[in-house]
């Protein structure tokens, strides 16, 4: 039997996400026995050219230059699967969608003056389905290992995964972890975050940032009057919150939005 | 009878859990600053019987825990195994309202279709309880008399009166595990009474419970829940620390064969959205509003009508403890009597009265093969099975209208009714649209293969009172499947039952089922077929056009001396339901299937439940009067 063939691709985004693929070190000779990778540039010196069975895509897109790229991709690849927050949701990068200035404004601001180039044309960082059909999501700055390997496993069945995407106070529950909300007083935001990472922050007593974006019908609205009125954060800071990784959602918009 | 008591002096506490560890685990509540929660100890001294409240309950962490593994398979229908059962346990330290809770949750469990992997650990397990002589914070356990002392459930019960416990005795492993304590005097057991009937005194939090279910259902549109709806942050924490909450999810996990691995279930929590979703994205209790509902009726009203009165909430706080935004069933409580909705006659849900206890374990799917598949059209397969083991074949019956449980190991399972009639023997029929995983799995076998099966499960339609009547079958799209065994039944059958007429609706000629049937039907003496579509698609089509309802104006059925039986998308038999109505048939000779929701089948996981009913085995077929006007219901 051939093995699907797998590629990584890479958009506005720190890498890190394409770094943590090698990080599956107790399954990864198992994983790479199942599927050939055929293109990722960070990892290896041979690389090919498409079509692919899967494509992995970590990044926010940020330029016109990435949006042709991206719809390239989505043509070559069967299975088209936004890899980190950035590509789900446009992650950090998306911080500048909320800056309030422009894009002449923001280049200026950024880069040295009198540099022009069209490398720079920027344009407001979005998650990849905003540009074309994904078919599945690897939420998380980073994703979780154990997801990415299920992912994968369910792909080759042809199967939809079916990530739970429930709060993050649930996986905190089962872990018996102290709230640090109800019992410290700290400004968690894993009541209206998407879990699958087993509450990693809050388990190692750090307030959960939702780097994983929204959970499932969340009420940041109601959160982020907590956060103001009893836990007395200013609004800027709600405002920070709620656009850290996931701005761009309806869901955490709300979030915001309830803060000005 | 006087309880045997006993008196257990503080100073000899860790002799005592010695000679317990002995013989048990023994689990109590440590520090996990600066809360609480349940963990094995090595010594009493690890112990903090000072515990207001803990994170989860001990009896649900411990006996119904929050990922447990069913089975394990090496192939789409090769069990391998099952878990090693749990060894010997002591819950040492549990309080009233977590005991209470405990025995509601063996109602769950322990009632109709046992689970084994609960029992097992319930058997194994002795419960030493500590009556709480001094109240938590946010407790409002004596409203529902279930603390802060506790009278049953225990094996030994711990009251502490200064220097010492009194340790009364619930069963007969208590009093050996009581043995060599000495008897408690009178004045001892007087000081335990004062010292619980001080301890309910302090108690300042109740919830009125005065015709409490009445007061639940006459309040279901009262504002309070729109006003919940703004704060609550949808993030199941109450549910996930509930003494009572039971839901659960299955979901196969696979190793990389991708073809071996185990069946896991994971707690679940009707507060997210994703809890109601079916296959092909429809979510059933998609308001915020209705899921908090849905859990606050659950505790206060339908736990009781489903498990035998037993209180689905024992006031032990932890939900309005851990609520970020403070939602706290006393002030709803409060909120929703100084605001009363209407006071109206309501009639409570009674499921029926049935416990089945299978002679092997009912998660179990037996082996299956595929003998025919049959294309029906474009989506939809009719599939026939029989099961692998001649014997277990040949005990094998169903009702008409009931469901199976089909399996496929690594995928799931998908409760699907069965499509052929009860006559047959040797085999039986599932017709099958693949939409979901499972579904879609299913779609790829061939003849031959092997599947696992459980069932059957659930109320099938009344044939029995269908006989001598006549019967007015209505049913849209795939609707068909549950309904084409009664048919062919009424056929089998033909001079036990007056006229039978079938209005069939789809939403055009190619999404009809059993088509190549239709000519046999016509055929069954005393029987009117007749056809509509939403839509011809430009296909030749001599019926009518228009959804299912148009066809009333043609039928010949009247109210007298019949039975209508629908089953449908849900939006067709809520408007089939209105027109009979209308037309002057009574609620009480109606049935309608709600099939679409269930999930486990066996009245455990939570997920089909309506209101207070549970679609898999009060259902899925109900009469129409016994589930008109419930909340939930919309029909």
């Amino acid at each position: 039997m051939v093995n699907p063939k797998v590629a990584f691709f890479k958009f506005s985004s720190c890498a890190g996400c394409l770094l943590n693929v090698i990080n599956i070190e107790p399954v990864l000779l198992t994983v790479l026995s199942v599927i050939d990778i055929e293109y990722f540039v960070m990892a290896k010196r041979d690389n090919h050219h498409g079509p692919y069975t899967i494509g992995f895509v970590e990044g926010a897109v940020t330029t016109p230059k990435e949006v042709l790229e991206l719809k390239k991709i989505r043509e070559e690849c069967a299975i088209v699967v936004a890899m980190g927050t950035c590509a789900v949701t446009g992650g950090v990068p998306s911080i500048k969608n909320f800056s309030g200035m422009n894009q002449d404004q923001l280049t200026k601001t950024v880069y040295a003056e009198n540099i022009y180039d069209p490398f720079l044309a920027s344009i407001p960082a979005k998650g990849i389905d905003h540009y074309v059909k994904v078919d599945a999501y690897l939420r998380g700055c980073s994703y979780d290992l154990g997801e990415f390997v299920e992912l994968i496993k369910r792909a080759l069945k042809g199967e939809d995964p079916m990530f739970r995407p429930h709060s993050v106070c649930n996986e905190c529950k089962l872990k018996e972890n102290v709230c640090l909300l109800v019992s410290k007083g700290q400004p968690c935001m894993g009541s209206v975050s998407a879990a699958g990472c087993g509450a990693l922050c809050p388990s190692l007593n750090r307030q959960c940032e939702g780097c994983r974006g929204p959970a499932n019908d969340c009420n940041a609205a109601s959160l982020a009057k907590t956060f103001m009125e009893d836990l007395g954060l200013s609004k800027d800071d709600v405002v920070r919150k709620f656009r850290k990784y996931a701005g761009n959602t309806p869901e955490f918009s709300k979030g915001a939005e309830a803060a000005l | 009878m006087l309880v045997e008591a006993f008196v257990l002096p503080k100073a000899d506490l860790g002799s005592f859990v010695e000679k317990l560890k002995a013989g048990y685990e023994v689990i109590g509540p440590v520090a996990n600053d600066p809360e609480f929660v349940f963990a094995p100890i090595d010594s009493a001294a690890d112990l903090r019987l000072d515990y207001d409240t803990t994170i989860l309950p001990p009896h649900k962490k411990y006996l119904a825990p929050p990922k447990e593994t069913l089975m394990t398979f090496s192939g789409p229908a090769t069990k391998t195994g099952e878990p090693a059962p749990a060894g010997k346990q002591v819950l040492f330290g549990m309080h009233a309202c977590d005991v209470n809770g405990m025995l509601s949750l063996d109602k769950v469990f322990l009632g109709t279709y046992p689970d084994p992997y609960y029992k097992a650990r319930r058997e194994n397990t002795a419960i030493v309880g500590l009556n709480c002589t001094e109240p938590c914070a946010n407790g409002f356990c004596s409203s529902f008399n279930t603390g802060p002392g506790m009278d049953t459930g225990f094996d030994l019960s711990l009251t502490d009166i200064g220097d010492k416990y009194v340790v009364c005795v619930g069963s007969e492993t208590g009093k050996a595990l009581a043995a060599g304590l000495a008897p408690a005097a009178d004045a001892d057991r007087i000081a335990k009474s004062k010292a619980l009937r001080a301890s309910q005194e302090k108690i300042e939090r109740h919830i009125d419970i005065d015709n409490l279910g009445e007061f639940m259902h006459q309040n279901v549109d009262n504002p309070v829940w729109a006003e919940l709806k703004e704060r609550c942050l949808a993030c199941g924490s109450c549910t996930n620390v509930c003494p009572t909450c039971f839901c659960f999810a299955v979901k196969d996990q696979v190793d990389l064969t991708l073809v071996a691995g185990e069946r896991p279930r994971d707690w679940d929590s009707c507060q997210y959205l994703e809890f109601s979703r079916v296959a092909m994205d429809h979510i059933f209790r998609p308001d915020r509003a209705a899921r908090i509902k849905q859990r606050l009726y659950h505790k206060l009203t339908y736990f009781a009508q489903q498990f035998d009165g037993s209180p689905g909430c024992v006031g032990c706080g932890r939900c309005a403890t851990y609520c970020i935004v403070a939602i706290d069933p006393v002030e709803v409580m409060a909120d929703l009597r100084d605001n009363p909705g209407e006071e109206k006659a309501v009639k409570l849900y009674t499921p029926p009265d049935k416990k089945v206890t299978p002679e092997t374990s009912p998660w179990e799917p037996l082996p299956a093969k595929i003998t025919a598949i049959k294309q029906q059209n474009y989506d939809n397969k009719t599939y026939t099975f029989s099961f692998v083991d001649p014997a277990v074949q040949e005990k094998y019956t169903y009702g008409n209208g009931v469901f199976n449980e089909i399996s496929v190991f690594g995928i799931g399972e998908v409760p699907i009714s069965i499509s052929s009639c009860a006559d047959v023997k040797g085999a039986f029929d599932h017709t099958i649209r693949a939409v979901g995983n499972v579904t879609k799995a299913l779609d790829k076998l061939q003849v031959g293969d092997i599947v696992g099966v459980r069932g059957p499960y659930g109320v099938g339609w009344p044939v029995e009172k269908m006989k001598g009547k006549n019967v007015l079958v209505v049913v849209g799209g795939v609707g068909l499947a549950p309904l084409l065994g009664t048919i062919k039944y009424i056929a089998n059958h033909r001079d036990q039952f007056g006229a039978l007429e079938i209005l069939y609706g789809a939403r055009s000629p190619k999404d009809m089922l059993f088509t190549d049937e239709f000519e046999d039907l016509r055929k069954i003496p005393n029987t009117r077929l007749l056809l509509c579509v939403d839509d011809c698609l430009g296909m030749e089509w001599g019926h009518n056009i228009g959804v299912v309802t148009t066809l009333f104006d043609k039928m010949s059925s009247k109210p007298d001396n019949s039975i209508m039986i629908t089953c449908g998308p849900d939006i067709m038999m809520r408007f089939a339901v209105k027109g009979m109505l209308a037309l002057g048939w009574s609620p009480e000779q109606i049935y309608v299937s709600l099939e679409r929701r269930m999930s486990c089948g066996i009245k455990k996981c939570g997920n089909c439940q309506i209101g207070p009913i549970f679609v898999c085995q009060d259902g899925p077929v109900f009469k129409l009067a016994d589930i008109q006007g419930l909340p939930e219901a919309a029909l």
